[in-house]
């Protein structure tokens, strides 16, 4: 069903953000030596540290050397090694990942599925109180950036009640495991997660809603009304199915950030994930920690279209045959 | 609501009598064992805590030293015995002997001899380490087992201070066969002889867990065990209060909510200034007069009040801050005097048309690029200079564009502030040496020589004198101008006695954690 023509457009897409990757990096003013180095005053950047540093960071070599050595890595499984962090940038990375893996995926299922339901039940009582408050609510909740709701979470929630914890994804050195360490995990992440749902939520809902209205009133639904079926399944199968496309496109862009969407939360939260890693790599120019992050981003945003594109004649059979 | 608020008040209050039971010992002076203590940071990984990996600033260093120590070390108020119990220079031979302590092991349980010394010193020469300029000592040399000299390639005044005091001894037995030593990060590279070993340290969660080397030279550290976790500076205050930190840096505007809540406070000497660049190579810069001008228009006083709410002492031009010991009062000042700053620049030629100067017909105008940190700051200069006549374009760039605009002579004024103000050795840094972060002035010989002569006098006072001159001397010619010096603060709950080390911790760490606080 995917056609060879898809994959060369997979591949092209693929070779350009490679090299983009390795460019643009390269193209920010400063270089790592700088600003790893430059602003700590008590370094005895003696010539002989330098030399070796320069060497290290194979600042000594033109362009086309070190993209050379970056390609020929790169097919071997080579990330390259991190000169911030001092270690391989794929253990830098896969350190991280799975948290932002938890935290963003987690916030994403529940924004989607809670946008999607809400919108349904919106649309279908469209006009009435319940419908109007939702659509007030989740409007000014869109307004709010995702840091600012978590650092109000954080501010009511953890310093001012103390029911939850105030940094961190899990309890340092508490000595938990099992399922103590789960709810410990759990309770690290409840607060993070609201903040990025809550502000994540509108854009579903306000999409779904939006089709929900438009699709209410097709003939189709005049037919499935008269055949006297229940209001659940109309609702659900006949409107809701016909509403998801746009959702499914929406929450595809989504996917793509997944790796760097939650920055400012992670950095409020000091959650440790790819986007705050991404923030310090570029402040000390780290080029194989950035180059693997974008990477990474890259992957995951064709992985995403990817999967739109297969989900889409899925959902809307009608798809297939527009050319 | 109000039942639910009130339920939680015992959830709140056990917290806190654990807190204050936890705070209550330490009104005794006598080392009463303290099971665990936690420290916040805001960044939260500072590198393996291992003379080579630990990262290029003072809070790795600060983590590796709880495990590896030096020859010598400092209290609050000057040098102390450490590995040496005793040291002396042999002037005519610029040589300093180190008689070394003669019970110390490392964690692993091998002894510690001057075997160990010789091979740092000679490791460093071919792997530098990043803090200890490796060409001052030339080489090392075993006297007997526990006596080593370490001859200078020349006299330096600061060798207790940058090098005897800062480089951290590393076991021969396992780094002579380590040929990568950025790549060191086995169980073996934390093996040194301090008072702490490593328990655990997670790159990604920035935290670390220490435990007491009970074995210690000098005895079993009481306490028992030190974490460091990662929680923002905004957060700190909360955790502080509710006992689940133990010390942690704070902002200055909640300082006084701090000392409400019962915690202590302590303040860093100053280590830190502000400064604006000039590009001195470049017309109409390159007078002396009218940077002297420029001085004269800034009010640093209202600079340091306005743009830092007050938490900052305003700038001395010749760098050293009024605290310090090396601080010359017959600095040249420039107190404010917009008046005699118009002078200046009408002996320069500069006349008055409309709001600004101008001179053959060009009006006066400076470029001033800043990081967005110093936005603030660049707009009061702004203000002031426009005030007197000088057309100000105030840019914010991002932090490294700055830096390499700097760094390639592509600006008229910049902001940006460095840390080191402790030993004057930092003044040959900023001014003589290359790169952004120095003003790279050559261009006054009698400074190039004082600058010169300071590092290898190994008189105090003589090197006070020269220190002192070297003050008039730079506030006179004004290559950069130091603006003000931040006031730092961290609060913590009293049961260790936390002091900022005398000129920072090793070459001039300004952090309150000196591995001393938590072993006496």
């Amino acid at each position: 069903m995917f056609s060879k023509r898809n994959v060369t457009t997979y591949a092209i897409a693929f070779a350009f953000i490679l090299v983009l990757n390795f460019l643009l990096p390269r193209m920010m003013p400063g270089d790592p030596l700088m600003a790893i180095y430059g602003d700590e005053a008590l370094i005895a950047m003696t010539p002989e540290l330098r030399a070796q540093l320069v060497e290290r960071f194979a600042l000594d070599q033109s362009l086309w050397q070190q993209a050379g050595a970056y390609f020929l890595a790169l097919f071997q499984g080579e990330l390259g090694h991190s000169y911030y962090y001092n270690a391989p940038v794929l253990t830098v990375i896969l350190g991280r990942l799975p948290w932002t893996l938890l935290l963003v995926g987690t916030s994403l299922v529940l924004s989607t599925v809670l946008g999607i339901v809400l919108g349904l039940e919106s649309g279908w009582r469209r006009g009435s109180r319940a419908d109007r408050a939702m659509l007030a609510g989740l409007m000014s909740l869109n307004g709010f950036p995702d840091f600012f709701l978590g650092m109000l979470l954080l501010i009511i929630f953890g310093a001012g009640l103390g029911i939850f914890p105030l940094a961190g994804a899990l309890t340092p050195y508490s000595g938990l495991s099992g399922l103590a360490l789960v709810l410990d995990i759990l309770r690290h992440l409840f607060l993070p997660v609201a903040a990025l749902t809550l502000s994540h939520l509108a854009s579903g809902y306000l999409l779904t809603r939006n089709t929900m209205i438009t699709v209410l009133k097709e003939p189709y639904m005049l037919t499935a009304r008269a055949k006297g079926l229940p209001p659940r399944i109309l609702k659900y199968r006949h409107a809701g199915r016909n509403s998801m496309l746009p959702v499914v496109t929406s929450t595809g862009i989504w996917i793509g950030r997944v790796v760097t969407g939650a920055i400012f939360v992670e950095l409020v939260f000091a959650y440790p994930g790819v986007g705050s890693l991404i923030y310090e790599a570029l402040l000390t120019r780290d080029y194989p920690v950035i180059q693997g992050v974008f990477l990474l981003v890259a992957i995951f945003v064709l992985a995403a279209n990817f999967l739109v594109d297969l989900s889409y004649p899925k959902l809307d059979p009608r798809v297939s045959y527009a050319y | 609501m109000i039942k639910r608020i009130l339920s939680l008040i015992p959830k709140l209050l056990i917290p806190a009598i654990i807190a204050s039971l936890l705070v209550l010992p330490s009104c005794a002076t006598s080392p009463a064992e303290i099971t665990s203590y936690t420290i916040a940071d805001s960044t939260g990984d500072w590198g393996y805590p291992s003379p080579y990996t630990h990262y290029s600033r003072g809070p790795g260093y600060t983590r590796m030293s709880f495990i590896f120590e030096t020859l010598v070390w400092k209290s609050a108020t000057d040098f102390v015995p450490q590995l040496a119990k005793e040291w002396e220079y042999v002037e005519g031979e610029d040589a300093y002997i180190f008689r070394l302590q003669n019970n110390v092991s490392w964690h692993d349980g091998t002894e510690f001899t001057a075997e160990d010394v010789v091979f740092t010193f000679d490791y460093a020469k071919e792997h530098p380490y990043q803090l200890v300029d490796n060409t001052i000592v030339k080489s090392a040399e075993a006297v007997d087992k526990y006596t080593v000299k370490l001859y200078l390639s020349k006299p330096y005044s600061p060798f207790l201070q940058n090098v005897a005091g800062t480089q951290p001894i590393i076991p021969k037995h396992i780094w002579q066969d380590v040929s990568e030593p950025g790549k060191f990060t086995d169980p073996a590279a934390v093996i040194g002889t301090g008072p702490y070993t490593l328990a655990d340290y997670s790159k990604e969660h920035g935290t670390y867990l220490y435990n007491a080397f009970d074995d210690y030279y000098l005895g079993r550290p009481p306490v028992k065990e030190i974490k460091f976790i990662k929680i923002s500076e905004e957060m700190t205050p909360a955790a502080l209060k509710e006992g689940s930190v133990s010390a942690g840096s704070i902002a200055p505007e909640i300082v006084s909510e701090m000392e409400k809540a019962g915690l202590t406070i302590i303040t860093a000497p100053v280590a830190w200034n502000a400064k604006m660049t000039i590009n001195h190579q470049k017309a109409p810069l390159s007078s002396k007069q009218f940077r002297q001008a420029l001085a004269y228009a800034i009010d640093r006083e209202s600079l340091a009040q306005i743009t830092q709410r007050g938490h900052a002492l305003a700038g001395s031009p010749g760098v050293i801050p009024p605290t310090s010991d090396w601080y010359n009062p017959d600095t040249p000042q420039y107190e404010y005097d917009p008046v005699r700053s118009q002078q200046l620049l009408e002996e320069l030629g500069y006349q008055m048309e409309g709001d600004y100067f101008t001179k053959d017909g060009k009006e006066l105008e400076l470029e001033l690029i800043a990081a967005a940190d110093y936005k603030e700051v660049g707009q009061f200069i702004k203000q002031q200079l426009e005030a007197v006549g000088i057309k100000v374009d105030f840019k914010t760039l991002e932090a490294k564009t700055v830096d390499s605009k700097v760094e390639a002579w592509d600006f008229d004024l910049s902001i940006y502030g460095h840390g080191g103000l402790y030993d004057p050795s930092i003044l040959n840094k900023v001014i003589m040496d290359e790169g952004f972060n120095s003003a790279r002035y050559e261009s006054n010989e009698t400074l190039n020589q004082l600058l010169g002569a300071q590092l290898t006098e190994m008189d105090a006072s003589q090197r006070k004198d020269m220190v002192f001159q070297i003050q008039e001397v730079y506030a006179e010619d004004l290559p950069a101008l130091t603006l003000y010096y931040p006031k730092w603060y961290w609060a913590h709950d009293g049961s260790v006695n936390l002091f900022y080390t005398k000129d920072g911790i090793a070459s001039g760490v300004p952090i309150p954690l000196n591995r001393m606080a938590f072993v006496k």
